[in-house]
């Protein structure tokens, strides 16, 4: 079985990977979308700045365009135990959010920090720094877009970490609505916290934009209020976290997802003029997306934002970022050597990658007692030569998680899309069916499968004689027009897919293929008495209507829409021929017997 | 450190004038034909013989319609400050004829002093409407309704239109309807009864001329020599400033960006990226902000950038090639190879194609030619989602959703000319791609 990756953010760091985590029930991910739902995007660096050289004072060279913003860190840094202990106590008490809270929440990190921790994305960090600008100046709406794991949000949250300005996150991936963004953006403008206490309600109720920008025109002045007012009251000196300037940054992650909104269409065109709309100079809109800019286009115009392109990570770059937190780097730079290449000409994701490396990396590490072990030339050789019979065939499952990695990999797939699952959970093509179905299953599977490839007419001689097709038959038509048809035919199969059919067919050739099977068993085991067959149909019945449907629900087989003319549901069958043949196998079954081969 | 903090105000200030379009369209508005003028004019006269009017403001998105719209709204709020009262609507939150009346009756309330009520039903806030119309009239006090989006306005039933104009028909109401909308054929679309009972009156926006454009540059660009930063360091900018905008290239920049389209937002943002890359440390503008800020903002997601080009003089070419900016397609090498089987099937005039033919032709390929290379049929299936992802290529129609991806008909989304340069463009492109393309083989 697969795992579609594209739904989590899995961390960079090869050696913590596939951030297991589930998804969150919504509601407790909105409630602690301030302490806990942001550092999950940190990329694993919670403990890092710990690890820091205590006085590495950042370089102040004359060109950082944020030179002067990293003056207060040395005040900072005297009372950073203090301020992260209260970040500690406040994730088990709750205390009543502040206006402090709207910045990141953890110490700020500096320019040069930032570009460590995300190799290969200096150009795109510079330029964001010099767009987003002094901490007071204001700023045109933004367009941050790239591939799948290319660090958007990440970089664009520790941005914000390392300017300590207030803003405002909300990804339209957990707000799956427009009331339900609308209003994750006003709580969290409006310091508005879900708890038992309101019932997990929102500050405000609001479903359409005008309601959203008046209701957001209001919060915004308070807020932006606030922090001139603190400004003022402070004069120079300034309290540990609290944000610089008076700025307030609204962020729309996942903006592709709206695509697929009832009132995208509406909504869209909405987001991009909020800028517009709202007429607050004090407000920066950032939005980031998935797909690029013309994707978006409708007939209705907006003005565009300034794009900011955040290409693939190259091979290096990938490289340099598999370097990063690696115990035993001389060990794993071998290592990468070997397969990044081959697998960079596959795909050049991340997080694909860096599930395909685990398992490949502990077969590497396999002939060696010591971990710590720093390689040389012949010792790669041998582990090269050990490791490479296992780089073809993980090539070709690069996007696999095998079945029995984790506990977590099992919760993940409950969670998944169906939609995801009807794409992958089909044609495994696994050397032995590691999974476990009862032989009615496996029967109703087959049947399903030819009801699919066989063409209905052929249902009679087929299975009246109980012995498949004969072959005489076949061989007479060959000549060259049937020759074209069957080229055809063989066109039309590519094209089209598996056939539908009624329920009715299905239960018929299950009858048939299971009273074929019962007849050879019966031959077998003469003393044996029937196993039930002439016991009667209709128990039989019952329980293979829910062995269908739990194929259905495992997207074996596909309800499809109803037949305009017999009104009655039509199934399909998903699975390819290799499967069928394997289950047939597992069964003794003799599936090709049956199939009609045009 | 008192140099430093000079060059950031400069900085902040030219950031903010670039965020605050009245500022942007006061120079466009001084001379007697400009729009600005004409709406005045129409504006404040009806103003002064309280008479009721219509206006249409047509223009391209960004062209500065609202911008200058207020400009005159202000000034005239200075000059008759108790006659006028403004309502701004816009089509995209107000489409909705209940959302409409709901927000005038709110603005109008604010206005007024008077307590708003949430509860009001759709008939009481349009009869409210009426009711405020005839009394500001009898104060001979005239209400602007301002319709942003105008042509959004114009859908459905088109109430809210046609109540506001129909108030509008009686002598004892004085109020003037002012719509916006970047559709220049926005008054076709009313209806019959809506149009008779709207003043035909257009002012259209049209893009700057050249002689505008500089002296909208100028006046953007340029820091005050009489504020609070440093006189000679505004001086040493601004002379700094005419040396570019004098520059040959420089125009030739500003000529090719602003051929895609010419309006002055457009201009803004290209300004506004420009800007932002301003050095610090020297504190001036150069030549080279603006290069960088023309190549960062021509994109190329699918090589929009190479239709670009073919138009650019030779030096930006080879500056854009300089920089590394033309990496072309972003994917993999296998994606690339899907990409160029479904370019041969949709050569080979296959009318329609799925996966599992883009894999028949890929097998093929790869037999004919001896790559060494094999994927298998899951990996390339995720290489073809991965393609969908990136909407390189789409699915045909939406029908037959709960087919598996592999059955459902897909079709390239760029053309083969693009695919050509992505490709000849890429790093490492294997040759024989770049072979099969051409169809030589």
């Amino acid at each position: 079985m697969y795992i579609y990756l594209g739904l989590f953010k899995i961390l960079p760091a090869p050696a913590k990977p596939a951030s297991a985590e589930p998804i969150r029930p919504i509601q407790s991910f909105t409630v602690g979308v301030r302490r806990g739902g942001r550092q999950r995007f940190g990329h694993t660096e919670g403990g890092r700045c710990g690890d820091r050289r205590p006085f590495c004072t950042p370089t102040r060279n004359r060109t950082a365009p944020m030179g002067k913003e990293e003056s207060p860190q040395v005040t900072r840094r005297t009372t950073r135990s203090s301020s992260s202990a209260t970040v500690a106590t406040k994730t088990c008490d709750p205390h009543p959010l502040t206006i402090k809270d709207l910045v990141f929440g953890e110490d700020p990190i500096s320019l040069n920090d930032l570009l460590s921790k995300f190799p290969g994305r200096r150009i795109q960090i510079l330029e964001l720094v010099r767009l987003l600008g002094a901490s007071n100046s204001p700023m045109l709406p933004l367009f941050i877009y790239g591939g799948t794991s290319s660090g958007k949000t990440s970089i664009v949250l520790q941005m914000f970490r390392h300017l300590n300005r207030p803003f405002v996150y909300s990804s339209c991936r957990t707000c799956y609505s427009p009331r339900i963004l609308f209003e994750s953006v006003l709580n969290q403008l409006l310091l508005h916290r879900k708890d038992a206490a309101n019932v997990y309600s929102s500050a405000k109720r609001c479903e359409r934009p005008s309601d959203f920008v008046n209701f957001l025109r209001e919060a915004l002045s308070n807020v932006i209020n606030n922090f001139k007012g603190n400004s003022g009251k402070l004069g120079t000196k300034k309290l540990v976290g609290q944000a610089d300037g008076n700025m307030v940054y609204l962020i729309f992650d996942n903006l592709e997802l709206i695509r697929e909104w009832d009132k995208s269409l509406t909504i869209l065109p909405f987001l991009f003029n909020l800028y517009d709309i709202l007429k607050m100079p004090e407000v920066g809109i950032i939005f980031v997306s998935n797909t690029s800019p013309d994707t978006y286009y409708s007939n209705m115009g907006y003005m565009e934002p300034i794009p900011v392109y955040f290409p693939d990570y190259t091979e290096d770059d990938l490289r340099q970022i598999f370097m990063k937190n690696q115990a035993n780097r001389k060990l794993y730079s071998s290592f990468l050597d070997v397969v990044l290449r081959s697998f960079c000409r596959i795909t050049r994701r991340m997080d694909e990658l860096s599930t395909a490396f685990l398992p490949l990396f502990q077969k590497y590490c396999e002939p060696l007692h010591d971990l710590g072990v720093v390689p040389n030339e012949e010792m790669k050789r041998r582990l090269f030569s050990h490791l490479q019979p296992q780089i073809a065939p993980s090539l070709n499952e690069v996007f696999k998680v095998s079945s029995q990695s984790s506990p977590a990999a099992e919760s993940n797939k409950e969670t998944k899309k169906k939609s995801s699952r009807r794409k992958l959970g089909v044609c495994a093509e696994i050397d032995e069916l590691d999974f476990h179905m009862s032989t009615s299953a496996k029967y109703l599977l087959i049947s399903a499968f030819l009801a699919s490839r066989n063409p209905a007419t052929l249902d009679a001689s087929l299975f009246d004689s109980m012995g498949g097709i004969d072959s005489r038959k076949r061989k007479r038509k060959s000549s060259q027009k049937s020759l074209e048809k069957k080229e055809n035919a063989e066109q039309e199969l590519l094209m089209k897919g598996p056939g539908t059919f009624p329920l009715e067919r299905l239960l018929a050739i299950f009858q048939c293929l299971t009273s074929v099977a019962e007849g050879s068993i019966d031959e077998e085991e003469q003393g044996d008495e029937g196993l039930g067959v002439q016991g009667g149909d209709g128990g039989l019945m019952s329980d293979v209507l829910l062995q269908l449907s739990s194929l259905c629900n495992a997207n074996f087989i596909v309800k499809g829409g109803s037949c305009p003319l017999e009104g009655s549901t039509r199934y399909r069958s998903t699975v390819c021929e290799d499967m069928a043949l394997k289950v047939a196998r597992s069964l003794k079954f003799p599936l090709s017997k049956y199939l009609y081969r045009r | 450190m008192g140099r430093e903090n000079t060059v950031e105000e400069a900085l902040n200030l030219l950031r903010s004038r670039l965020c605050n379009p009245s500022f942007v369209f006061k120079p466009l508005s001084d001379s007697p034909d400009s729009n600005y003028s004409k709406l005045k004019f129409i504006i404040s006269s009806s103003v002064t013989e309280a008479c009721n009017n219509s206006i249409l403001l047509l223009g391209p998105r960004g062209s500065g319609k609202i911008a200058v719209l207020e400009l005159v709204l202000k000034d005239l709020l200075l000059e008759f400050p108790d006659l006028i009262s403004v309502i701004k609507l816009s089509g995209l939150l107000h489409s909705d004829d209940n959302c409409a009346f709901k927000e005038i009756s709110r603005q109008l309330c604010a206005e007024h002093q008077l307590l708003f009520s949430k509860m009001a039903s759709f008939d009481d806030n349009s009869q409210f409407m009426i009711a405020m119309l005839r009394e500001c009239g009898l104060a001979h006090k005239t209400i602007i309704f301002v319709l942003d989006e105008f042509d959004l306005f114009a859908q459905g039933k088109q109430r809210v239109l046609y109540s506001l104009l129909d108030a509008m028909q009686s002598v004892t109401s004085q109020a003037v309807v002012i719509g916006v909308s970047c559709r220049l054929d926005a008054d076709q679309l009313l209806e019959k009864r809506v149009r008779s009972r709207f003043s035909h009156r257009k002012l259209l926006f049209l893009p700057p001329s050249k002689e505008d454009l500089q002296r909208l540059l100028e006046h953007i660009l340029s820091l005050p020599v009489d504020s609070t930063i440093s006189h000679d360091y505004a001086v040493e900018f601004n002379a700094k400033l005419q040396n570019i905008l004098a520059d040959e290239k420089f125009k030739q920049i500003i000529i090719t960006y602003m051929d895609s389209d010419a309006t002055v937002n457009h201009l803004l943002r290209f300004l506004f990226r420009a800007v932002s890359y301003m050095d610090l440390g020297s504190g001036f503008l150069s030549l080279e902000n603006f290069k960088t800020a023309f190549s960062n903002i021509q994109r190329q997601p699918k090589l929009e950038c190479i239709k670009v080009l073919e138009s650019l003089s030779l030096f930006v070419i080879q500056f854009l090639l300089t920089l590394g900016h033309l990496s072309g397609l972003d994917c993999s090498i296998l994606e690339l190879h899907i990409l160029v089987c479904m370019k041969r099937l949709e050569v080979k005039e296959q009318n329609s194609y799925n996966f599992n033919s883009v894999m028949k032709e890929y097998k093929s390929i790869r037999a004919s030619f001896q790559m060494s290379e094999y994927y298998a049929w899951n990996i390339c299936l995720r290489a073809f989602e991965h393609l969908l992802q990136r909407e390189l290529i789409c699915f045909t129609d939406n029908r037959g959703q709960n087919q598996s991806v592999e059955f459902r008909p897909a079709k390239l989304l760029i053309s083969s000319h693009e695919l050509q340069q992505g490709l000849k463009s890429y790093r490492s492109c294997p040759a024989i791609l770049l072979k099969l393309m051409d169809r030589e083989v």
